[in-house]
Formats: structure tokens, C-alpha cells, sequence
């Protein structure tokens, strides 16, 4: 067909090859789309970027994958029955002897402590830390790539599900309208008043509060970000003209709203997702700053930033923490103000 | 020495590659003391020509590759803007075709009337007043003298453009552009509107440019009309010559487009297929704490019809008189009383669900092609949707077969089928939506004004294969339109309609020879003639 393109097998229509074009022509959100998935993509695989343990062994003509498995050093000619200690000098000798070994970029996991630091911890940067480590002798780098992906991955669970949610129930308020509305708008009221730090609190008293504990808090109080927008889509669309033809059809409430009024709200939805996802970065980071975040040891920028603030003569733990997480929000604001720009139907490009 | 003289002019929007030529070559002149009429339909290029006289275009993203505008002797075309500013609302004066957004409404009308007084005739407060009130009678406003300090939604749509005349007559201009200045009011206040821009124009001898795509307007208000088509003008002249005799293709389409005919004879016996009695629809008005009704909006009060099987039913009125909450109520999408029975069954006692294995066979149409799409869906879902709800059509492949067959049928192409909605023009649109309609095999279509979006020529289209489509499926239609000449090429039976009310109901060709109600024959002098109404049955 003329003038129709295809990403993924999938047809694209014109607007949404429009609205591409639109993306594209905001260089900074594009390149900042690729940099930030870029960086994504390879914190996924921090296991084989920053650890302890090599990635593979090559032992009496067997290859090993320690990443993946365990063995017990008895393995490796040891005597040990328990796993291997492969940052232990001694066993790293042993294998290399009738073996070789291919290690990871950083020889050195989150909670890996470094033993050979010839200075007190924290330690500045070094050839082999090569951010330092923070005040138990943790090397920064491995910390940062755990602590950016476990951050995003909360981030975008979070706008995942709270959008879920909010997107769900704007919807049925605006459809509905009348009385549905009135009560759930009251309902949000009241809700959004509760003061979600000090459950936090509450929470952290009561159970060891891990990501998931964490993510359901948050969502609790999170899915109402999008309500007023797609609420306000569905209340002006469901008078719209096709809404009411699609009624005369017989069409049921429910295809009405996600066949034909759905659609259009995702505009306005989709716009937001990545301050949406900046925002849930943010808390996270807050959270683990504070203390009340994910449990003691968890990879995390807001507890290296805690460090930092705690060890003022470590300029680099707080510098560190500080650049990461500025580049990334950035990253993700840019990338939104070129979603913003492509979904605008005004905007014109020269 | 014409007033205003055009010559060769044309009009570009941004170069290159993305220009867009909207005027070409253009020519005309006008005389003091005439009316001049620019004719054509949406996207012709004659309100850009207008604006180009005032020099009211985007610059510079507009530009005039070619051509000359003198006024009184004096060019134009690359006049600065502190001259212009001295022109426009002084010498050349302007009204739009929607009066309430052309008006700004934090401002009093007299603040608005007197704001061109102080500009350009440096009067004083109190000359200032006098000049208003004078310009209110001249405009026939004499009720507004009292209410100089009301805010323009106070005032009809019909009182608001004689304000915006009033203010552009403020300085007594020389010309006066109309553009589309009747478009958006009923008829009746049409036919005032016509009749008073006539007389003040023989009053104050000026020269009158009257942009319009109606050429009951034309043939009424022009001395000289020039038609225009894609940014040329094809044809000009007197008006007598033009429309008596057309030279140009275009012209003649565009004379010949006019809805016209009658219906075709139906069964005067046929059995009723749907019928209302009693029918209100009432919104209520809350007021206080604690949101007590304390009145209603009466949008429908107490109507009675009945449609025979094959029949057309034309329901008739102004804005506002109830005709398209009549034709939601009929099909059980607005809440209403009163009883309502389709093909034998009360529909008035049927739940939702118990209504919707009758909804393919009652179907609607509205008004705006454009609003009534789905923007995201493609033409076949659009007009498979009504299928996959009622299990119709067997299979995906066998549906496909039906959808082509209906877009053939309503006069598309089957290759559309997989493009989507804002890739058509208006009337395609229409066509869309009565395949949609038609696709369930209906018995009853409900057509809520579905020309009065559409340019003339295109209107003709639409008439003429609603009638043949009745023709071959027997189909049965309610006709809402304000429109009374479309009304008559597709009615067998009338029903006139104010206020929520039924004025006068008969068949078609009686209620058209012979109205017995005052409104009626006010409606029809206006809608047909252009003839302002004179008795008081309809207000400004």
C-alpha cells in the first residue's frame, strides 16, 4: 500500500509515522532515548559486567561457568566443599595453574568487600577500584551499575502498574460519569491526603521491607498521577459523535471504552510515562536516602548518596552518586520533552 | 475608476517544496454603492482573498507572488502596516462568520463598538456614546440601547452579528467584506441578517464583498458574483448572466448541485414502523446546597409521530428546537418519557441489553463526518464494528466480502477499505457513515443532518443515493435537517418542530404548498426566499 511503512511486522499509520518523524526531529530526546537504553540495557547484564566470580574456566580442558553455577572448590582441586572463593588469591592460583580463567570487566560484585585495600575505607579511586569504594570497602562501580538498574526497574514497574491502575479507573470515572465519579473523586481526595512516608515508616517497623513490599506502598499511592487526564479524555469523548454511533451499533460499554475511546486518551497517557518514571526513580532514591528503602546492603544510589553525605572526605562517593543520577533523570526528562513534542498535534517542524 | 480594484493577484503559503498556492491570478473589481459576491466551496481560496485585501494574512509566511490591490486609487499591495492600521475598521471594515468568537467576551458591546470611534476618530467618551446608540438603531439593536453594559453571550446569535455590523460600520467605511456573515445563524435570522446589510448598504453607499458558498445568498444580495475554484476564479459577471447562463463546467456543476426532485411515491397503506407518543425528554435544573430541580430544560415536550415503512419523515426547525434529541430519544440513546414503538415492540420497556438484537435493525447517522469516525480505527473495522457485535456476516473473510460490497454500493472504492478516516473528505466521510448504517441490513436509519457539513455539490450527491438506496432496500428514514430545501427532495411526510414542540405535521407536499401555521410560513419564506420575516413570529 502507498505511503504505509512497517516497524516489527507491525503497520504503522500515518499519524503514528507522523508522530515518529516528530520524535526523531528532537535530536537531544532521540539520542537521549538510545544513550538511556543503551545504559539500560547493559546494567540487565551487571552479572557479567561487574563480579565476583570469573565468567568462565577452562580447567583440565572443561569449561566452567561460574556465573551461572556454583562448584565447590573440591572441583577445582581444592578441599573445600563449599563454593568457591574465586577472588581468593590462593584458589585463583590453583585453577590458573592447569587451567585459565576470563573475568568480568570489575572483578567485583555490589557486596563484594574489597580485603586489599592498602588504605582505610572508604578508599579513593584506584586502578582496580576504579571509583573507589565506599565506607565498607565496596567497590562504587560495581554498586552503581546494580544500584541504576535496580532503580529503573523499580521506575518502570512501578509506571507500568500505577498506570494500570490509574488509566483503569480515570477511565470508569470519566465513562460513567454521575455519581461513580463524584465518589471515586472524594475517595482520591481523602487518599492522596494520607501521608505515604510516615506508612513507610510504619511499614519498615513492622515487616524487613524488600523491592516488592516497597513497590506495592508506592503504588498504593501512585496510580492517582494519571487519573485527572484520562478521566478528562473519557468525559470529553464519550459525547463525541462516534462514541454515540458505535452506542447505536450496540456496541457494549466496555469495547466502547477500550476500542474506541481508549486510544485517544493514550495521548495524553503516554505523555506523561516518562515523568511518570522519573518521578518513581526519584522516590526510590529518596526512600533509600532516608533509610526506610530497600533492605541494608541492596545496591542503591540513595543509600550511596547517604554515604556520601556521610563521609564528606570521600568527595567521590557523593560525586559519583550525584552524576549518575543526574545524567539519568536528564536523560529520561529529554527523552519525555521529545515524546511531548511528537504527540503534539500542533507543533510544526521546519 | 473602480472602489477597489484586484488585479492579477496570487497567494502563496511558505516556498519550496511545501508551497501551497491558495489564490491565482486573481481578478476583480467593485464599484461604490455595489455588492460583489465571491462564491465557492471549502478550501477555494475566497476568504484568503479577502483577508488579502486587509492584509490580515500570516506575513510572512503568506506571500503574493503576483499581482496589484489598489483601493481609492491607491495600491496596497505593499502598503506598510501603520497604513493599513489607519484602513482597516476606518475605510475597510470587516465581519466574520461567527459572531461570539469574534466578539471578546470580558468586553461590554459598547466598549467594543466605541474602542474603532476612539481609534481612529479620536471621539470623546460621551460622542463616543451618542455614535453608539445612533449605530445600534441603524443596525436595528434599538433593544440593546438599554443594555449597553451587557457582555455578548447575552445576546442572540443574531443580535450578536448585528453588533459586530454595527461596530464595522462604526466609521462608515467605504467597504464592507462580509465573510460567511449568515453561515452560522438560523434562517430566519438569515433572511434579517441579508435584509439589513442590503438597506444599509443602499443607506450609506458603500461597496459590499460578500463571501459565500450559498448561492441563495448570491442570487438575493449580488450585483456581480465571481466564482471561484482551486484558488482561480473560473467564471465572473452580473449575477443574472452567471446564473442564467454559465459558461465554465465548474459553474454550471455548481448551479446544477442544488438539491432537487422529490421522492419517490411510497405505500400510503404501509404499516407504521416506528412511532412515538408523548415523547419529552426533560433536563433538569439544580440549584442550592442542596441541589434541589427547581425547572427543567424542556429539549423535547410532548411529541407525537409515527414513520410508515418505506416513508421518509423530514423533521424540520431551527437550533435548538429539539429535532436531534427527538431522533436519540427514538432510538433509546437519551433518557426520555413517553411511549416509543419499533415494528410492534415498545422499546420504552426494554432494558439495555433487551434493546441491543434490535439496535442493526435501527441505525444513525449524524451530522459531522469528521466528529462521527472513529480517528484510529480503519474504514473496515468502522464499518465491520456493528457486524462482530451482532455475530452477523459468518466469518473475517466473508464480513471483508460484505464491507466491500456496502462501501461499493454507497458509492466507494473497495481499496479504501485499509486506510483510515482523516485520509477522506467530507463527503467520502458521509458515505463511510452510511455504510456503517447500512452494512446490518437496518429497516429504520435516522439521518441527523447529514448534508448540512457538506459543500453543495457534494449535498446533491448524498441526496440523491439516500433516495436510491430507500429505493432498493426499502428502507425507512427520519430526516432531521434546518435545511428545508434538502428536507423537501427526500420527504414524504413533515414535521416542524420549535421550541420542543411540533408546530405543524402533514405530508410533505402540502405542508410545502400550503403551511397553516404563521412560523411555518415565516420558516419556509426564509429558507426558500430569503425573505425576512415581518409579523413577529420569530425574534432576532
Amino acid at each position: 500500500m502507498p505511503g504505509q511503512s512497517s516497524i516489527f511486522g507491525l503497520r504503522l499509520t500515518p499519524i503514528t509515522q507522523r508522530r515518529l518523524a516528530n520524535f526523531r526531529a528532537n535530536k537531544r530526546g532521540y539520542w537521549s532515548l538510545w544513550l538511556f537504553l543503551g545504559l539500560f540495557v547493559a546494567s540487565l547484564f551487571a552479572e557479567l559486567i561487574a563480579n565476583d566470580r570469573p565468567i568462565m574456566i577452562g580447567y583440565e580442558g572443561t569449561f566452567y561457568y561460574p556465573v551461572f553455577i556454583d562448584y565447590p572448590e573440591t572441583t577445582f582441586g581444592g578441599f573445600m566443599e563449599t563454593t568457591t572463593e574465586y577472588a581468593d588469591p590462593e584458589v585463583r592460583e590453583m585453577i590458573e595453574e592447569k587451567g585459565w580463567i576470563v573475568w568480568p570487566l570489575i572483578r567485583f560484585s555490589y557486596d563484594t568487600v574489597n580485603y586489599e585495600l592498602s588504605v582505610p575505607a572508604p578508599a579513593p579511586p584506584s586502578e582496580l577500584n576504579l571509583l573507589g569504594t565506599d565506607d565498607q570497602g565496596r567497590d562504587v562501580a560495581a554498586r552503581l551499575i546494580y544500584g541504576f538498574r535496580i532503580s529503573v526497574l523499580f521506575g518502570l514497574t512501578l509506571t507500568v502498574f500505577s498506570s494500570i491502575i490509574g488509566i483503569a479507573s480515570g477511565a470508569v470515572q470519566g465513562f460513567f460519569g454521575g455519581l461513580t465519579d463524584l465518589f471515586f473523586q472524594r475517595f482520591i481526595e481523602i487518599w492522596s491526603g494520607l501521608p505515604t512516608l510516615y506508612l513507610l515508616i510504619i511499614l519498615a517497623s513492622v515487616v524487613e521491607p524488600n523491592f516488592w513490599w516497597l513497590l506495592g506502598l508506592m503504588l498504593m499511592f501512585s496510580w492517582m498521577a494519571l487519573v485527572g487526564v484520562v478521566r478528562a479524555e473519557f468525559l470529553r469523548a464519550r459525547n463525541f459523535d462516534y462514541v454515540r454511533a458505535a452506542r447505536a451499533l450496540g456496541v457494549g460499554n466496555a469495547t466502547i471504552m477500550y476500542k474506541h475511546i481508549l486510544p485517544n486518551a493514550m495521548v495524553a497517557t503516554v505523555t506523561f510515562l516518562p515523568f511518570i518514571l522519573n518521578g518513581s526513580i526519584t522516590t526510590l532514591t529518596a526512600l533509600d536516602f532516608l533509610g526506610f528503602g530497600l533492605p541494608a546492603g541492596s545496591p542503591s544510589l540513595g543509600e550511596l548518596l547517604n554515604q556520601g553525605k556521610a563521609n564528606l572526605q570521600a568527595p567521590w562517593l557523593g560525586l559519583t552518586a550525584f552524576a549518575v543520577l543526574a545524567v539519568m533523570l536528564s536523560l529520561l526528562i529529554f527523552v519525555g520533552e521529545a515524546v511531548r513534542d511528537a504527540f503534539d498535534p500542533r507543533k510544526t517542524f521546519r | 475608476m473602480s472602489l477597489l480594484e484586484i488585479k492579477d493577484l496570487s497567494v502563496s503559503f511558505g516556498d519550496g517544496a511545501k508551497e501551497v498556492k491558495a489564490v491565482q491570478n486573481a481578478s476583480f473589481s467593485i464599484d461604490k454603492g455595489e455588492t460583489v459576491a465571491l462564491v465557492g466551496e471549502s478550501g477555494s481560496g475566497k476568504s484568503v482573498t479577502a483577508l488579502s485585501v486587509m492584509k490580515l494574512l500570516p506575513y510572512p509566511l503568506a506571500r503574493h507572488p503576483s499581482g496589484s490591490i489598489t483601493f481609492g486609487g491607491e495600491e496596497l499591495i505593499n502598503a506598510d502596516e501603520a497604513r493599513m492600521r489607519d484602513l482597516r475598521g476606518n475605510r475597510i471594515a470587516m465581519i466574520f462568520q461567527e459572531p461570539l468568537t469574534s466578539l471578546n467576551p470580558l468586553h461590554s458591546i459598547e466598549k467594543q463598538i466605541s474602542e474603532v470611534l476612539f481609534v481612529h476618530k479620536f471621539m470623546d467618551k460621551a460622542q463616543a456614546h451618542a455614535r453608539v446608540i445612533e449605530l445600534l438603531e441603524l443596525v436595528g439593536l434599538e433593544e440593546a440601547i438599554e443594555r449597553l453594559d451587557a457582555l455578548p453571550h447575552q445576546f442572540s446569535g443574531g443580535q450578536q452579528q448585528r453588533v459586530m455590523i454595527a461596530m464595522a460600520l462604526a466609521n462608515e467605511p467605504d467597504l464592507l467584506i462580509a465573510d460567511e456573515p449568515t453561515t452560522a445563524v438560523d434562517v430566519t435570522i438569515q433572511a434579517q441578517l441579508l435584509k439589513l446589510l442590503n438597506d444599509l448598504r443602499d443607506k450609506l453607499g458603500m461597496a459590499l464583498l460578500l463571501i459565500t458558498h450559498d448561492l441563495g445568498v448570491v442570487r438575493k444580495m449580488a450585483d456581480r458574483v465571481s466564482i471561484m475554484n482551486g484558488g482561480y476564479i473560473v467564471e465572473q459577471g452580473n449575477v443574472d448572466d452567471v446564473f442564467d447562463n454559465p459558461q465554465n463546467p465548474y459553474t454550471r456543476r455548481l448551479l446544477a448541485a442544488e438539491p432537487k426532485g422529490a421522492p419517490d411515491a411510497a405505500d400510503a397503506n404501509a404499516p407504521q414502523l416506528m412511532s412515538g407518543e408523548n415523547i419529552k425528554v426533560w433536563f433538569p435544573i439544580k440549584q442550592g446546597l442542596m441541589r434541589r430541580t427547581v425547572d427543567h430544560v424542556k429539549a423535547v415536550d410532548g411529541v407525537t409521530l409515527s414513520v410508515r415503512r418505506g416513508h421518509t419523515l423530514g423533521v424540520v426547525g431551527e437550533s435548538g428546537s429539539g429535532k436531534s434529541t427527538l431522533a436519540r430519544a427514538l432510538l433509546r440513546l437519551e433518557y426520555c418519557t413517553g411511549g416509543i414503538v419499533f415494528d410492534g415492540e415498545r422499546l420504552q420497556d426494554l432494558g439495555e441489553a433487551a434493546i441491543r438484537p434490535l439496535r442493526k435493525r435501527m441505525q444513525i447517522v449524524f451530522q459531522d463526518p469528521f466528529g462521527s469516525l472513529s480517528p484510529r480505527l480503519s474504514i473496515s473495522q468502522i464499518v465491520g464494528e456493528g457486524l462482530k457485535v451482532h455475530g452477523l456476516g459468518g466469518n473475517a473473510e466473508e464480513r471483508r466480502t460484505l464491507i466491500a460490497e456496502t462501501l461499493k454500493e454507497v458509492g466507494l472504492e473497495v481499496d479504501m477499505m485499509d486506510r483510515y478516516p482523516h485520509e477522506f473528505s467530507g463527503g467520502q466521510r458521509q458515505r463511510i457513515s452510511i455504510a456503517r448504517a447500512l452494512v446490518l441490513k437496518p429497516d429504520f436509519i435516522v439521518m441527523d443532518e447529514p448534508t448540512s457539513a457538506l459543500d453543495m455539490s457534494v449535498q446533491a450527491q448524498i441526496v440523491d443515493l439516500l433516495r436510491d438506496l430507500q429505493k432498493r432496500h426499502g428502507l425507512t428514514y427520519l430526516f432531521i435537517s434546518h435545511d428545508l430545501k434538502v428536507v423537501r427532495a427526500v420527504s414524504h411526510d413533515i414535521v416542524v418542530m420549535r421550541q420542543g414542540r411540533i408546530v405543524e405535521q402533514g405530508p410533505a407536499g402540502e405542508v410545502f404548498a400550503n403551511p397553516r401555521q404563521a412560523y411555518t410560513r415565516a420558516l419556509m419564506a426564509a429558507a426558500l426566499e430569503m425573505k425576512a420575516d415581518d409579523t413577529g413570529v420569530v425574534g432576532t
